[in-house]
């Protein structure tokens, strides 16, 4: 498997930049060969499941673990050669956002100011606002639940107004509606012109908040793409629900495009398939929808719904290495 | 930098100038440290400090009486299971006797001590001399380390060395009762006005049935130091041998050597009676 | 270099913050009284016993003789009544009480004493802490993700470490004198107090030997007491960077000290021991001119041997904090 054919072409404007990385520790290889590039306001996904790399990889991009070949570049700088300059630029939270318990939220914030030049108390109050913390700033962080502590954590990332925001895990131990809330925030930034880097080990979460995706696991990154390109090539299922299922299914089967599914044969969760009772499950080759859907009306069965419904990230996974002898 | 908070920003200022002024201060007391060792400076007498011989010895009230005791093990108390010995019995006896305060200021006795090292002492010893001027009472023992030595040597030449004769014994005697006499005379020296008690001597063998002859050679020491002390008009000496010329060494402790708790009881009323 | 500042500020108030330096002076408020008391009943002790201190030197240095003279006392301990019985002499001659009853003297006593175990113990309370606790908490990974070299990271906590070695030594000394006054009085400051006492073997050469005035040898054995305490620190930066746990660090470097204190007691026969860091910490015992734990050990001896341990120590933290992977 080359690292080329993941490569994106954006060239030297990247805001991140991440080429051959490998990493040995303790004789063993964690990370084999990992390289995407971040663009200029752009909301970068980074999927994985649990122990493929994720965090060792973030882990290398901020300058906590040192690689063991290839580099990392942001802004221009190589982060292993020339840190000061090169995360001058960025803000991140590593796993969970982890503040000074004893001081207050205000005296962390003021902790952080006082690491880089140019951030006065003026910032300080702006990033206080930004992520509504004006009420309780002032308490002492042990006192903060861990919603208060994730905006804390954002609000240090934001500081010194960087170009690049990578968040590790960002919707770990949120409530749904503090995750709704971060989507938003988020988006919000990405409009500001910020490029962010989120990690996340639910494909839904970077469905839903990511323009592009790098996806990884066992340590190689497996591709490269936009959300929706790299779902709908790979393992995208349709779902239809019409009046006479029999007739539909014995027309489905006799089209070349579509592949019938039965029950067993994929990953839908459960709960979809109680929403969606007697759906016929199918995968179809894309864009041929709209003559399917001709060809059941003409003969006379009525659709109720037609559904495209993502797959589990392991489906996705198992397509994508399909032929590659990696599963 | 300067339009932060005042609290975080003064605390800074106070605990960043409190902390740079103490490790100045202690860096320049390991500096001065360093270079003293290094480069000891003149030494120099102690400023302001009165000298030890030119102090007047503190004389107690009547109603005090203080005690100093000199010597050897004997007034050390060794062998007694109590630890009083005879000088802290005599203090409690004359305690009683004379019903007045009496202190034991100083027991300066030191096991095995001779008479050659206890001239050295009176001689050279500024504590001991501050000692026992302060003293209103001295008592002290000497010369039975000195004659056991003797005794020993001459057990010892009985064979390997016959030329060790009665003669050679009789001149290290006399050449022992001639320091005892130097002892005498600079104990009188360093307090004039004290009382002062030298306890006699007395044989701890006499119960070995071969060794028993030595009560002679004690007799003879005792002899000479009553006529040596004869003439000093403070001083007095206490006869304890009869005590311990028992075949079964009643007085004598598990080392067959020093008197036991019963031995120094018996010394002790001996100075008390004859004190008054 | 102008950045240095703001960073060294962190790390101040952070430890501020963190009540390591409260603990510290609540120990020592607790602490001192104690020994103040103690003390106390000494001198009272003392002074039905004996006429006065000239009595009770003497008395001390007949009772040093007759040890000398017992068979039982090992050799090496005999070596250390003899240095005793001379220096007491010395005292005597030049009538000067090495011990008058005041706060000056309590406070030289305690710093004397406490410069083996105890002040050792207070500094690894903050020095332990320094790199583990930011790793045990995770703020270690928001400190080092910021844009500053990691060597002015790790330099800035040991400046800090050693503001707060300062304050804990200059506290000591400050509630010293001031609790023990109540009980002993606040004079002595002028009071002369021997030094350059030089030990060869079991004679005391006391050509050399000076009177300064108390407040300068207590000024003297505080930077000495410094010293120690410093190395002290840099060593347990340097485990606080090689392990994880502030627990595991702290207790590391206590048994090493502890242990330290116990080789010097008993091994003086081991002669290799004097090259171990905690067998040298007792500094100020060259002042008064103490017989070291070990014969031939100086003051040059053992601030060289602390010394090198320290920049051992500075090389190790250094390098492997600035290569460390932080992987948790």
């Amino acid at each position: 498997m080359t690292t080329e054919g993941y490569r994106t072409d954006s060239g030297a404007a990247a805001v991140l930049s991440v080429e051959g990385l490998r990493k040995r520790i303790k004789g063993k290889w964690i990370i084999h060969d990992v390289s995407f590039d971040v663009r200029p306001g752009e909301i970068f996904g980074f999927l994985g499941p649990n122990g493929s790399g994720k965090t060792t990889t973030i882990r290398m991009l901020v300058d906590l673990i040192k690689p063991t070949a290839g580099k990392v570049m942001i802004g221009g700088y190589n982060v292993q050669k020339q840190p000061e300059q090169a995360l001058r630029h960025v803000g991140c939270i590593v796993e969970n956002p982890e503040v000074y318990p004893y001081m207050s939220g205000w005296e962390n914030l003021e902790h952080f100011a006082r690491m880089q030049p140019g951030i006065g108390e003026e910032r300080i109050r702006e990033v206080v606002e930004i992520v509504g913390m004006d009420q309780r700033i002032h308490d002492k962080v042990k006192t903060y639940s861990l919603g208060m502590r994730q905006r804390l954590g954002i609000a240090q990332a934001l500081l010194a107004r960087p170009e690049l925001l990578i968040l590790d895990e960002p919707t770990n131990g949120l409530d749904p509606k503090g995750i709704k809330e971060l989507r938003e925030f988020v988006r919000m930034l990405a409009a500001e012109g910020m490029s962010l880097f989120i990690s996340s080990h639910l494909l839904s979460e970077i469905q839903l908040m990511c323009d592009r995706v790098a996806i990884i696991n066992g340590g190689r990154v497996l591709a490269v793409g936009t959300v929706n390109e790299l779902i709908d090539e790979n393992a995208s299922y349709v779902l239809w629900q019409v009046d006479q299922r029999e007739q539909a299914v014995a027309l489905l089967s006799k089209l070349g495009e579509v592949t019938l599914l039965e029950q067993g044969d994929h990953g839908i969760d459960d709960a979809v398939m109680t929403a969606l009772p007697d759906a016929i499950v199918t995968t179809i080759t894309p864009g041929a929808i709209p003559g399917i859907v001709q060809k059941l009306v003409s003969s006379g069965i009525g659709i109720e719904a037609v559904q495209k419904v993502s797959p589990t990230l392991e489906e996705l996974f198992l397509k994508l290495t399909e032929g590659e002898g990696i599963v | 930098m300067n339009n932060r908070p005042k609290g975080s920003a003064a605390l800074w200022r106070i605990i960043a100038g409190a902390a740079s002024l103490a490790t100045l201060l202690l860096l320049f007391g390991f500096a001065y440290a360093v270079n003293d060792v290094l480069n000891p400076a003149a030494p120099a007498p102690a400023p302001g400090a009165p000298a030890l011989d030119g102090q007047q010895p503190l004389l107690g009230s009547k109603e005090e009486l203080k005690i100093v005791a000199i010597g050897d093990s004997l007034t050390k108390g060794t062998g007694d299971a109590t630890g009083q010995g005879y000088v802290r019995r005599v203090v409690t006896g004359l305690a009683q006797k004379m019903d007045s305060q009496v202190k034991l200021v100083n027991n300066l006795a030191i096991n095995g001590l001779r008479t050659e090292q206890l001239i050295d002492k009176l001689q050279h010893d500024t504590g001991m001399k501050y000692a026992l001027k302060q003293a209103d009472l001295i008592l002290f023992t000497i010369g039975g380390n000195d004659l056991s030595k003797l005794a020993q040597t001459a057990l010892r030449s009985d064979s390997a060395n016959p030329d060790f004769g009665v003669e050679e014994i009789g001149k290290q005697l006399q050449d022992g009762l001639g320091r005892l006499d130097q002892v005498f005379k600079l104990v009188n020296e360093a307090n004039p006005d004290a009382q002062i008690v030298y306890v006699g001597l007395y044989n701890p063998f006499y119960p070995i049935p071969e060794l028993r002859e030595g009560s002679l050679q004690v007799q003879k020491w005792n002899d000479e130091a009553y006529r040596l002390s004869f003439s000093y008009p403070h001083m007095k000496l206490v006869p304890v041998f009869d005590l311990f010329e028992d075949p079964g060494g009643t007085y004598l402790a598990s080392d067959r050597f020093h008197p036991n708790g019963e031995g120094y009881a018996h010394i002790a009323e001996r100075i008390v009676q004859m004190l008054h | 270099m102008s950045n240095l500042l703001p960073l060294i500020q962190n790390e101040t108030l952070k430890i501020w913050k963190k009540k390591r330096f409260f603990v510290i002076l609540l120990i020592l408020a607790i602490l001192i009284p104690i020994f103040t008391y103690a003390q106390m009943r000494m001198a009272e002790n003392n002074k039905d016993k004996f006429a006065d201190w000239r009595s009770q030197i003497i008395q001390q240095i007949a009772d040093y003789q007759n040890a000398l003279t017992s068979d039982r006392i090992p050799e090496e301990w005999k070596k250390y009544r003899r240095i005793m019985v001379q220096q007491l002499t010395y005292y005597l001659e030049n009538d000067v009480d090495p011990s008058a009853p005041n706060a000056v003297t309590f406070t030289r006593g305690f710093m004397n004493n406490a410069v083996t175990l105890f002040i050792p113990l207070l500094v690894l309370s903050i020095g332990s802490d320094l790199i583990s606790g930011e790793r045990s908490s995770g703020t270690i990974k928001m400190l080092l993700t910021r844009p500053v070299r990691r060597w002015k990271i790790l330099f800035a906590k040991l400046v800090a470490l050693i503001f707060y070695i300062s304050l804990t030594i200059i506290s000591t000394l400050i509630l010293c004198y001031a609790i023990s006054g109540i009980f002993f009085g606040y004079g002595g400051w002028n009071l002369p107090v021997f030094t350059g006492f030089v030990i060869n073997g079991a004679e005391v050469d006391s050509s050399g030997v000076h009177a300064v005035p108390h407040w300068l040898y207590i000024m003297m054995q505080a930077g000495l007491a410094w010293f120690s305490a410093v190395i002290v620190g840099l060593l347990s930066m340097m485990v606080s960077v090689l392990v994880r746990s502030t627990a595991a660090s702290i207790v590391t470097m206590m048994a090493t000290i502890i242990a330290g204190t116990i080789l010097s007691n008993m091994a003086s026969a081991w002669d290799t021991a004097k090259y171990i860091f905690s067998v040298n910490l007792q500094l100020t015992g060259y002042l008064d001119g103490s017989p070291p734990p070990i014969e031939g050990m100086t003051m040059l001896f053992s601030i060289g041997v602390l010394g090198v341990w320290g920049l051992i120590a500075l090389i190790i933290s250094f390098g492997v904090f600035t290569k460390q992977d932080i992987l948790n």
